[in-house]
């Protein structure tokens, strides 16, 4: 999206989730994730490129790091997903027991390096 | 500078334009030396219909208008302020003919003083990042009346409504940045989903 072109798709953002599960909670915060949270986040016009876990195999007196990594259209659709998910009394309360069931957790939001120039062109 | 901001919702729409010649009128008799009386542009989110601003040389001229004023919206909706301007910033001191904006939010109680600060201190750069903030102050709120105990007043000024609506909207700054700290799904969240979002055409600058 650039100013002498505004026809332009806007430049793809991501919203990451990385949350470290308590020891042996990782496993059942991922499948809770996935089918709890997953299809409203898609309705919300996210989508799901990447699903990671670390260290890749399941621990039971650990934690394990979950990290998902999602797209959305541009900073548009970003808001869009902001004022749906804001206003969803449900999702405070789904984000609430996952921090019950976390030791940490964190979202940002980040764009590929050569989007930056783009995206701050406003 | 002490400050008072009112975002009035009419219960009869009809009073809009005398009762902002009320106000002006007792901003007037209370040597107000700032007023800003002006009904919120489209766009506004619980705004209000009428957005009220005025400025004193002390604490108690802006009290003894407050009390006075509090009559006059009896039977209206009311969610505003009285607070100190904090220092901001005048990128434009002599704008003309442009938006004024304000944002009223309420932060946790019993949130970390310096998780506060925290806040504060990425909220007052966002005029470095997005220029078309020209004016700007952010303040902490001594007294509130509304829907939520409004904790800071966000105060910008731009040279149109495109600026608000753009710029300070779409830039990553705002909403990569800034905005965790309202996003009920981001864990550094520490402001209520309620907010007052409300402009109004600005003749000259107020801030």
């Amino acid at each position: 999206m650039t100013a002498d072109d505004p026809t332009a798709a806007a430049p793809m953002v991501h919203a990451i989730d990385e949350i470290v599960a308590k020891p042996g909670e990782g496993k059942a915060l991922l499948d809770d994730y996935l089918a709890r949270y997953a299809p409203g986040a898609r309705a919300r016009g996210m989508v799901l490129e990447q699903c990671l876990v670390s260290p890749p195999m399941w621990l039971d007196d650990q934690s394990n790091t979950l990290v998902f990594r999602w797209s959305l259209a541009g900073p548009g659709a970003w808001w869009q997903m902001r004022f749906v998910g804001g206003n969803n009394p449900d999702i405070g309360a789904w984000w609430a027991e996952v921090d019950a069931r976390a030791v940490s957790r964190r979202r940002f939001f980040a764009a590929a390096p050569d989007d930056i120039e783009s995206l701050c062109d406003v | 500078m002490f400050k008072l901001t009112r975002l009035v919702t009419l219960a009869d729409a009809a009073r809009l334009a005398p009762l902002a010649d009320e106000l002006r009128a007792l901003a007037r008799t209370h040597t107000a030396y700032r007023t800003l009386v002006g009904p919120t542009l489209p766009g506004s989110h619980c705004g209000g219909d009428l957005l009220a601003h005025f400025a004193f040389d002390s604490a108690e001229q802006r009290d003894a208008f407050g009390a006075a004023l509090a009559p006059l919206l009896a039977g209206d909706a009311v969610d505003g302020a009285d607070y100190q301007g904090s220092p901001g910033g005048k990128q434009a001191p002599d704008l003309a003919d442009g938006v004024y904006r304000v944002l009223l939010l309420s932060v946790d109680e019993g949130t970390d003083p310096t998780i506060v600060e925290g806040f504060e201190a990425e909220t007052q750069m966002m005029p470095h990042y997005i220029p078309a903030i020209r004016n700007w102050q952010l303040s902490r709120a001594e007294a509130a009346v509304g829907a939520r105990r409004w904790t800071h007043v966000w105060e910008q000024e731009y040279a149109d409504a495109g600026g608000l609506m753009g710029p300070y909207m779409m830039h990553p700054y705002h909403w990569a940045r800034i905005d965790r700290w309202f996003d009920p799904e981001c864990p550094d969240r520490i402001v209520d989903a309620r907010l007052c979002h409300s402009f109004c055409a600005l003749e000259a600058s107020i801030l």
